[in-house]
């Protein structure tokens, strides 16, 4: 797509919320792999991540941080318009996890709900779904629920949260500029193989093969292309942000954050320095955090600027990028909006 | 320092090895412990940071020995 603009778009808020307990990468792992998972924390600049436990999901995550954001702002459930989720972990595969949200909170049958099926790009294509909507005036008020469970004990990269931001419909507000992009040819290089159309699951899916520390893995495990993805996201995203920043007749010293998707340090390092940038000024929640997929971005907001968000208006440079693969970008500001502290359950 | 004893130091930097290795332009990727997906994503990012060349993991791939790897600088360090 072409860059756009849309106006009229208010960023009234956002929360986060992530499952309270914590896997260490160092210390949940059998004791011979110390070494190994030392330097794997080292140089991909995870320490903990937070996990699920069997009775939470992305959505109950999601919804958690749509109800406390709504109470921040004082919205009356009937104002909601619109309740669109991007995430890759549904509830079910159908019917659609927006809808099925949109009775649990009790909003009005009114609303306009769906689902959209991205990663770790999500977050500004997110803002740009719901904003489009927002910036024509059908829609006046509307949230967006971000994010993923995607951890397991023994992949070392994700890391499970939910998050809720509300926009709104506002002459007033400032412009928000965007870049969106695809390239299906890279589909392969992050994908869950089994349990779609093509390969459905079937008995042998569920017999692992057991590595010599008794780790277990399935036909139905994530497919990641490490060198694919690191390749990609260092080509591609660092010139999206300055082809974006010229669109928007910026500078990339006019910007007060960038907000990297968590991807691992060594892809987040490479971009931060192929820009030139400080690290105060490109904020992480890799150690603490991992890569929580779409609700990354988001997540760090809350976790590591709140405070500076709060205190006045920011310019932000949101950029999305990984499964499909995909890669986005937002530029914004953020004044007057509420952002609740992280929330933990 | 000679171009390749300078790109081995970096390469020594970016592996990360987890004991001290002796490093030869001979040296086969598949003798040393930590020749992993970690390494190789180690060894793009100092490609492109050190020397501004950009290289996949199918390159990598393709290189028997540190020799093979610096060949892919094609004539830069």
């Amino acid at each position: 797509m072409a860059s756009s603009t849309l106006r009229n778009v208010a960023y009234r808020g956002m929360a986060s919320c992530v499952p309270k307990t914590v896997v260490s990468n160092l210390d949940d792992c059998p004791p011979a792999m110390r070494g190994e998972r030392e330097r794997l924390v080292r140089n991909i600049g995870i320490a903990r991540r937070r996990i699920c436990k069997p009775w939470q999901y992305f959505s109950t995550l999601a919804q958690d941080a749509a109800e406390r954001l709504l109470e921040e702002l004082a919205w009356k459930r009937e104002e909601v318009d619109a309740l669109i989720v991007v995430s890759q972990s549904p509830d079910y595969l159908i019917p659609a996890t927006s809808i099925i949200i949109q009775d649990r909170m009790k909003l009005s049958t009114a609303t306009l709900a769906f689902d959209v099926n991205l990663g770790c790009s999500g977050y500004p294509y997110a803002l740009y779904v719901l904003g489009s909507m927002i910036a024509s005036g059908a829609v006046k008020k509307g949230l967006v629920l971000v994010g993923d469970k995607c951890a397991t004990l023994n992949d070392p990269l994700f890391s499970d949260a939910g998050t809720a931001t509300a926009l709104e419909h506002d002459p007033s507000a400032p412009p928000m500029h965007f870049d969106l992009n695809s390239d299906g040819s890279g589909w392969q290089a992050i994908m869950l193989p089994v349990g779609g159309h093509r390969r459905p699951i079937e008995m042998h899916h569920h017999i692992p093969s057991v590595d010599e520390h008794g780790g277990k893995s399935y036909p139905t495990d994530l497919i990641l292309d490490g060198t694919a993805v690191l390749s990609f996201s260092t080509q591609r995203v660092p010139p999206a942000l300055l082809h974006t920043l010229e669109y928007a007749g910026l500078t990339l010293d006019k910007i007060d954050y960038l907000l990297l998707h968590q991807a691992n340090r060594m892809i987040n390092e490479t971009i931060r320095k192929k820009l030139r940038l400080e690290p105060d000024k490109v904020p992480s929640t890799l150690e603490d955090f991992g890569n929580t997929s779409g609700a990354s971005i988001p997540v760090t907001m809350t976790a590591r600027i709140r405070e500076p968000l709060l205190s006045g208006r920011k310019r932000l440079a949101l950029c999305g990028f990984g499964i499909g693969l995909s890669w986005a970008t937002c530029i914004m500001e953020t004044e007057g909006a509420v952002f609740p502290p992280l929330i933990e359950v | 320092m000679s171009g390749i004893e300078s790109f081995i130091e970096n390469f020594n930097t970016a592996v990360d090895f987890q004991d001290p290795v002796e490093l030869k332009p001979d040296t086969a990727l598949g003798d040393l412990p930590e020749w992993d997906s970690l390494a190789a994503l180690a060894v793009i990012v100092m490609f492109d940071l050190e020397y501004g060349v950009t290289i996949t993991g199918n390159d990598l791939k393709g290189c028997a020995s540190l020799q093979d790897v610096h060949k892919l600088l094609g004539g830069k360090a």
